[in-house]
């Protein structure tokens, strides 16, 4: 293990929200994702505390994506209109392609279409079921 | 792009000593320059998938030509590049705009007499790699 470039990153969507064992399909022409995995806490201090107390909840998932226009895949946009959650995979090197995030997610999608330059799309996700680190 | 000036009779009409890349021969007088200003490149995970060109084009004559088309010859860069939507090869398309209109004129440090006049402007092309 070492640290990688973000260069091979990787999102791969499976719009039946079935994901792995089958191949899940690459989303082309993303140039970047980020995922956060923060624990919402409560703060419960009282009296004499002193310091602030916080118990843990529950762990948000959830992230965005990014990259380009193309019309060859509309993969983010057909996700935006789905009632049901896709099966998200999100790998930050694809030369060590064990280690992803994954799990099923409800994803919207953005797009920034100006005359100085190429359109851009971005997409939130947010989870829709437990998600999981491999390995 | 260069190609596409080049193969333009109308232009290469009005520039007697033609069309060059950064620098012009000895003795030309009246004649276009294409230059690289800037370039950027947009990258996804699978790889580059758009250059992104800042280019100087501009019409250059000397005060003495005998025809002066320094006026219709930026014209007709502006008229061909503008908007422009074209092929090339390795390159799923491209278009050009021009960003910004440019028009100087140049006296010699010597020879106060004698005076370039440039006309032309910065093409922004946009190439959408396969």
């Amino acid at each position: 293990m070492a640290i990688k470039t973000g260069r091979y990153g990787e999102v791969r969507f499976d719009p039946t929200g079935v994901g792995t064992p089958a191949p899940i399909p690459v989303v082309i022409a993303l140039n970047g994702w980020k995922a956060s995995f923060k624990t919402n806490y409560e703060d419960v201090t009282c009296f004499q505390d002193t310091n602030l107390v916080f118990v843990p909840g529950l762990k948000d998932v959830s992230g965005t994506l990014g990259g380009f226009w193309d019309s060859t895949s509309v993969v983010l946009f057909e996700a935006a209109d789905a009632p049901d959650p896709g099966w998200l995979q999100l790998t930050p090197n694809n030369t060590e392609p064990t280690f992803f995030w994954s799990g099923k997610a409800y994803l919207d999608a953005d797009i920034d279409c100006t005359v100085k330059g190429a359109p851009k799309v971005t997409s939130t996700f947010k989870a829709a079921a437990s998600w999981t680190m491999a390995p | 792009m260069i190609g596409l000036l080049q193969a333009d009779a109308t232009l290469t009409g009005l520039l007697a000593d033609g069309l060059y890349i950064d620098v012009a021969p000895p003795n030309a007088k009246q004649f276009a320059i294409v230059s690289l200003v800037d370039e950027l490149d947009d990258d996804v995970f699978e790889g580059r998938v758009v250059e992104d060109v800042l280019y100087l084009i501009k019409a250059v004559e000397l005060s003495t030509v005998p025809t002066k088309n320094i006026k219709p010859a930026a014209a007709r860069i502006d008229a061909l590049l503008h908007r422009a939507l074209f092929l090339a090869p390795g390159y799923r398309e491209a278009t050009a705009q021009r960003e910004r209109r440019l028009r100087w004129t140049e006296v010699d440090e010597i020879d106060k007499s004698i005076r370039w006049a440039h006309r032309g402007g910065h093409y922004r092309v946009m190439a959408t790699l396969t």
